[in-house]
């Protein structure tokens, strides 16, 4: 059986259909930027949190992803922890959030917002 | 009314009794009684208002209730809620209004409810509880000052 390791051609994070349309919508009239970055924080009761900003240029160390025409960038210090995330975008009546959904964290605080690895 | 709702709460939850009888040993139960009184208010925020005002049909409040849970012991539970109980509440500005049972508001009392728009999520928080000591980061969840 062959040891090789595969991981680096899977795509360091996915986004899922909603969260596409979201990125589209929150770029489409802002030709000055082009992406949205993410990346983590030391912050709140269970250890990080993410961060989503929007980005003019692709840093050296940013991991660019490319999905269905929305372009995401990972920082560099959150390339390990969000390997294999999914970026999910849910809607509500009273709120809509950008949910990550991390198969490397061992917990997370009550709101969701925070999590441990 | 005030009293019977302190026995549900003291039945409900052994955790809230300590609090709720500070406040009532405090001058509060006067305030109850006399809704006049800002310190006993809730205020909405223009962007609280402004949202509530897109997403809310005629004769539908947002209803806030406080619950033991969360990382900081007690947190801030948002729901869409049209009927009216006996012991709610109403605060209202330009047309639209939340409610709130009269247990929850012993906690949140003085607060703003505010709608906060940022790129990763946009939702309802409540903000400068002069009764909550610190909260999670995320500001759902909350300790009561003593």
């Amino acid at each position: 059986v062959s040891r090789r390791k595969i991981l680096p051609t899977r795509a360091a994070l996915t986004l899922t259909p909603s969260a596409v349309n979201k990125v589209k919508q929150l770029l489409q009239n802002k030709p000055e930027y082009i992406g949205l970055k993410v990346g983590v924080r030391t912050r709140g009761c269970n250890g990080l949190t993410y961060t989503l900003d929007y980005t003019k240029e692709k840093d050296k160390s940013d991991e660019e992803v490319l999905q269905d025409g929305v372009r995401v960038f990972i920082e560099k210090k959150a390339q390990l922890t969000l390997l294999g995330t999914e970026m999910d975008f849910v809607e509500s009546k009273l709120s809509s959030e950008f949910v990550f959904n991390n198969p490397n964290i061992k917990g997370t605080c009550g709101c969701g917002e925070s999590f441990n690895m | 009314n005030v009293s019977s709702a302190r026995v549900h709460t003291v039945r409900t939850c052994p955790a809230l009794l300590t609090s709720t009888a500070r406040y009532s040993s405090a001058s509060s139960t006067k305030q109850l009684q006399n809704s006049s009184i800002a310190a006993d208010d809730i205020l909405l925020s223009d962007s609280c208002v402004k949202r509530l005002g897109e997403i809310m049909v005629k004769g539908e409040y947002l209803r806030i209730s406080v619950e033991g849970g969360g990382c900081s012991g007690f947190q801030y539970k948002f729901s869409v809620d049209g009927a009216r109980n006996e012991d709610d509440r109403v605060f209202e500005r330009n047309g639209v209004g939340i409610i709130i049972d009269q247990d929850s508001l012993e906690f949140v009392k003085g607060s703003t409810i505010d709608f906060s728009q940022e790129l990763i999520r946009a939702s309802f928080q409540v903000l400068k509880n002069p009764q909550a000591e610190h909260g999670c980061s995320c500001g759902s969840s909350f300790s009561v000052k003593f």
